[in-house]
């Protein structure tokens, strides 16, 4: 059963990220992050469906679990992909994007063949334990992925302040999920204390991607530090 | 071609580094899914 705080994070985190495709349409940046909002779009679907699903065959229901773990491998598909898109948008001007989009392939292959070897033992369920299994690595690899591209944004000197928050929010989100998780397992007694941390890291990242593309216009660059004490 | 080769290597190399990372962030297994959780309440694994 979920107390009113499930509810209220839930809520939350829906509107967020329904926020954050309202600021894109707003601020007329829909089409340029089209994979980020595809996934907070999805998102908000997901939350729809499996609220429904929830209140008609409740939470340990096999449809709510197959619900659940179906839409997460998507979900994580098309944020692997926004993260694609902005890796696309850090090399724009190297005119490496069909690199960058061969090399998004060849992950995702491998991740999925990556998958499939750890599942293909069992022989019961295997489509859902390779849904479930890919979705985690993915997940990972999303991981590795952000913060590989917080090393070209510092190396290539990155100035488009959107683009760079896109990037540092959604890097945040995963090392605070990660991190979370880590101390979890390393301290299943600290979990009871941490079970309102996942949703709550969930609700940051389309509230920090709301906050920047309402607040920080596509135009806007960073001063890099020593231009900025070169001009004092 | 040795663009193409090179990307494949990088891809790899993020590959392995996942699921290094997988596997000593999941050492001790029994915490819940890694997910990205959007508040949902998740169901018990399959």
């Amino acid at each position: 059963m979920l107390g009113p705080a499930d509810w209220v994070i839930w809520s939350l985190a829906t509107l967020f990220e329904a926020a954050v495709v309202v600021c894109s349409l707003r601020k007329k940046v829909f089409r340029r992050y089209f994979f980020l909002n595809l996934y907070m779009l999805s998102s908000v679907c997901a939350s729809v469906g499996r609220f429904r699903i929830l209140m008609h065959d409740g939470r340990s229901s096999l449809e709510y679990r197959y619900f659940y773990y179906y839409s997460e491998a998507l979900l994580v598909i098309c944020l692997y992909f926004g993260l694609i898109s902005l890796y696309s948008r850090v090399f724009q001007e190297l005119q490496v994007e069909r690199y960058v989009r061969f090399g998004a392939v060849v992950l995702l292959a491998g991740t999925a063949w990556f998958s499939y070897t750890i599942v293909n033992q069992s022989s019961a369920r295997m489509l859902t334990h390779f849904v479930y299994e890919l979705s985690q690595n993915l997940y990972f690899i999303g991981l590795v992925l952000t913060y590989a591209l917080w090393g070209v944004i510092l190396k290539l000197r990155e100035t488009r302040a959107l683009l760079v928050q896109l990037v540092l929010s959604l890097g945040v989100y995963f090392s605070a999920y990660a991190a979370s998780y880590a101390v979890s397992n390393l301290r299943p007694d600290l979990f009871s204390h941490m079970v309102y941390l996942f949703p709550v890291i969930g609700c940051l990242l389309p509230l920090a991607w709301a906050y920047a593309i309402w607040r920080v216009p596509e135009e806007a660059r960073i001063e890099p530090a020593r231009l900025a004490v070169a001009s004092r | 071609m040795s663009r193409k080769l090179t990307v494949v290597l990088l891809s790899m190399l993020v590959l392995a580094g996942a699921m290094g990372l997988k596997t000593a962030v999941t050492a001790h297994g029994n915490g819940p899914a890694v997910l990205s959780a959007n508040g949902a309440p998740v169901p018990t694994p399959f």
